[in-house]
């Protein structure tokens, strides 16, 4: 049963000390919400057509593919340079300058001009000069055992094995996917009036699931070449086929210098699960809560994931969501029961598996969270209050971002990283402060000590002149004027900060990289080491032959997450 | 060659900061620089001349306060660019506006004045009336009138030549702002002084050069790009098979 919007009443959204926390946001799946589900919902809604329009691929599946989308306000083309990479050569790290592909997304038709610079450009990446109309652009390598394990198999008439998949469920994975005016391509502001792509993130997530079917289209292509004869994989199978990405060190200063926008993202999450648990159960939303647990936990237990850490976090999500359904199917469908649901889980489960129940719990309402994906983007102008009092910048300081004031910035362990960007591709790293290179030229990520330092010169100015001005305490500090302007505008923000203390010794970036993959939509989280972690995205999506039929059942054609090899879901406990 | 907006935010920051900008002053002076650009109002140009007078060894000192009260505040900029120098005293200005009604600001011996049109679109966008006013040149004598209305981030701009010089006629390197809390500030040419209009730009003017700006990209010299990259390249940290590992394994 679902209340009616007009006599809800407003949703009661959780504090910022809870969501903002860093172990929580590492724990986070991605939901209804994140980009690629919205991307894949939109595209079946607005009936989008996506389809070849070249394929030029020698026998050993080289050379240039295009792919038209055709949505009802415009026509973008996907273009694909795939070249031959050495073993050698193949690096996921930025500072690599060759990939097994190359990709982009290009706005509007590609005439043989606009081709050949994108065929001397797009290959390069970085060091290019890439074209204007271009939205995204994107590079890939192989999984070097799956890719070569499926050429194998089908060319031998076999399905491969689809247990391949289990480990790492894609054929290539990106290692970066670029939009809002890198290296010369379209500026994001470009699409903010364009009503396929305003929501952030949505064409580098088209770019990446055409590139999910061009994996499977150079698969199938290579394989027929050496059999002499054409052969398909399964759809099961290529249902279960997603895009790896590959990420570091790179993706964590957006979400530092990027707040308002975060701040956008998790208040819409909030609000959705706050709607989610405002509604009154029925037996049907208790029994699809039971199915989506079950299809999560036999996703989860299905995947192999290297990294021992991370195996044992989902191990323990398993066997908590266990726990979960045998209680779920046996107690009724009370009027509090999601808030019973979600009281024990915070007091009992690990934050993994209570981030998996408020991503189940949100899937359970279309109906009100999807409108909310609309509210994705914002404006990030952050702006000086010159004549705010200085005493209530500091109370400011007090009553939004007290979390800083308790960091302990004088032992070594409480200031022991510093954050820095290398002049090998502007790669972010972390240095041990006193220790490695390059102190001197510290990125300011770490807000938490940079807002405790201004709190005690606030205190000190203050204790001069009691009824001082921020613009006062500017004029005489000038180097401070984008942290105040930043807690200024933050206080009215609850969402934007993320409450950790990036230079102490324990912070793990881990948790930065998988709050922002989760919005984005990934799965399958698999870590290396603390600062570099494998996802997929798209396993388990639509594909495009399903999009291009235009699909009759649009819940059916959304409901894809926790993607299971079998393709079916798996059988969840019955309701007694 | 042609670079995309975010590219020169960005690199003009990274640049900034290695000239020793602090991030805020930059982010402003980026901002300024993107600003004028948008309106296809010659930013490159100006930052080109501010980099050329520009030199490591002598970084940017802040401006020195010659006179404050509570309405009028005189600063000497010491010659400097004001990307460097403008942003917090217009804060202060902007300050003083809106507890007193109006507010006037003196930016004595200041540079690349043109450019803090930037950064007074973003205090008409805050609510506050502004216009400021310079001398382009002392022989022929130009001046520029900018003015902006309140929540609006396009001005009306007059440039004009003088045909009768003043008797006193020094060197004027300096710019004078006011602010209005309630009083719109829009720059009227008056009839009996004999000028020569130079340009003339308005609102609806502004807006079609930006949308044309915004078509055709922004073009920029290879040399003032390349200039940007190498002080961008002072905030990088040299890269070692130890620092390396600072960002993981990767593979």
């Amino acid at each position: 049963m679902i209340n009616d919007p007009a006599t809800s009443l407003a949703p009661v959204l959780r504090p910022a000390a809870t969501v903002m926390d860093l172990l929580r946001l590492g724990s986070l799946s991605s939901s209804r919400l994140s980009f690629s589900r919205s991307l894949i919902r939109k595209m079946g809604r607005q009936r989008w057509q996506i389809f070849q329009t070249r394929f030029d691929l020698d026998e050993h599946g080289y050379g240039e593919v295009i792919y038209r989308i055709q949505t009802p306000y415009a026509r973008y083309h996907v273009v694909i340079f795939s070249r031959e990479l050495d073993d050698a050569h193949r690096s996921d790290r930025v500072i690599a300058d060759a990939w097994d592909l190359t990709f982009g997304l290009v706005e509007g038709d590609v005439e043989d001009t606009l081709m050949a610079s994108l065929s001397e450009n797009v290959p390069l990446q970085e060091a290019g000069r890439q074209h204007a109309k271009l939205l995204v652009i994107s590079r890939a390598n192989r999984s070097v055992r799956n890719f070569s394990a499926f050429v194998d198999q089908l060319s031998q008439g076999k399905q491969p094995e689809v247990a391949l998949l289990h480990s790492a469920g894609y054929l290539y994975r990106t290692t970066a996917v670029y939009g809002n005016g890198k290296f010369g391509i379209a500026d994001f502001s470009k699409l903010k009036e364009n009503p396929d792509f305003r929501t952030p993130f949505s064409a580098q997530m088209l770019a990446v699931y055409v590139l999910r079917q061009f994996s499977i289209d150079q698969v199938e292509h290579i394989a027929a070449h050496r059999r002499g004869a054409p052969i398909s994989l399964s759809t099961a199978l290529k249902r279960y086929v997603g895009i790896g990405n590959s990420t570091g060190l790179g993706m964590a200063p957006f979400l530092i210098n990027h707040p308002l926008l975060i701040n956008q993202w998790v208040h819409m999450r909030e609000t959705a699960l706050a709607l989610a648990k405002q509604q009154i159960p029925d037996e049907a939303s208790q029994q699809r809560l039971l199915e989506l647990m079950a299809r999560a936990s036999a996703s989860l237990a299905e995947c192999t994931i290297e990294d021992s850490e991370q195996n044992s976090r989902n191990e323990q999500v398993v066997l908590e969501l266990d726990s979960v359904q045998a209680w779920l199917s046996q107690v009724p469908a009370e009027e509090d029961l999601w808030i019973q649901l979600t009281d024990w889980a915070d007091a009992a489960l690990s934050l993994e598996t209570q981030e998996l129940i408020n991503t189940l719990l949100i899937e359970l309402y279309p109906d009100y969270v999807d409108v909310l994906e609309d509210s994705m983007a914002t404006e990030e102008t952050m702006d000086l209050s010159p004549d705010m009092p200085l005493v209530q910048l500091k109370q400011l300081i007090e009553t939004h971002m007290d979390w800083t004031l308790s960091d302990e910035l004088q032992s070594t362990d409480g200031r022991y990283w510093f954050w820095y960007r290398s002049i090998e591709k502007e790669e972010p790293r972390l240095g041990i402060r006193g220790v490695d290179e390059g102190e001197e030229k510290e990125l300011a990520l770490a807000i938490g000590p940079r807002v405790q330092r201004v709190h005690c010169a606030i205190e000190a100015h203050l204790a001069e002149d009691p009824r001082a001005l921020t613009i006062d305490y500017l004029m005489a500090n000038p180097r401070e004027s984008d942290i105040v302007r930043r807690i200024q505008t933050m206080a009215g923000s609850a969402y934007g900060e993320i409450r950790a203390n990036l230079w102490h010794r324990d912070m793990k970036p881990m948790h930065l990289l998988r709050a922002k993959l989760s919005f984005l939509g990934a799965q399958r989280f698999d870590p290396r080491g603390d600062r570099w972690v494998r996802v997929t995205f798209f396993q388990g999506a639509p594909l495009l032959s399903e999009l291009n039929a235009e699909p009759a059942d649009l819940n059916d054609f959304d409901d894809w997450s926790f993607a299971l090899s079998s393709g079916t879901v798996a059988e969840p406990p019955r309701t007694p | 060659m042609n670079v995309s907006f975010n590219e020169l935010q960005s690199l003009s920051w990274k640049a900034f900061v290695g000239m020793g900008f602090s991030d805020g002053q930059a982010s402003d002076a980026a901002d300024m620089l993107c600003w004028m650009e948008s309106y296809g109002l010659g930013g490159l140009k100006a930052l080109n001349d501010a980099l050329q007078q520009y030199s490591l060894e002598h970084p940017y000192a802040p401006p020195e306060i010659v006179y404050k009260d509570t309405d009028v505040t005189v600063l000497d900029a010491n010659n400097v660019s004001v990307l460097a120098c403008s942003h917090l005293p217009l804060e202060l200005a902007f300050t003083q506006a809106r507890a007193r009604g109006l507010s006037v600001l003196k930016l004595k011996r200041c540079r690349q004045r043109q450019l803090i049109m930037g950064y007074l679109a973003r205090l008409a966008g805050r609510g506050m009336n502004v216009t400021a006013f310079w001398r382009n040149s002392q022989q022929p004598l130009t001046e520029q009138v900018v003015g902006f209305r309140a929540n609006s981030s396009v001005p009306s701009i007059r440039i004009y030549a003088v045909s009768e010089l003043p008797e006193e006629n020094k060197e004027n390197t300096g710019i004078t702002v006011i602010l209005a809390n309630h009083v719109d500030l829009l720059p009227t040419m008056r009839s009996e002084y004999q000028y020569d209009l130079l340009a003339r730009h308005d609102e609806a003017d502004l807006l079609e050069l930006r949308s044309q700006a915004e078509k055709a990209g922004i073009s920029v010299e290879s040399a003032l790009w390349e200039q940007l990259r190498e002080f961008a390249k002072l905030t990088l940290v040299a890269s070692t098979s130890t620092s390396r590992l600072g960002a993981g394994p990767g593979d």
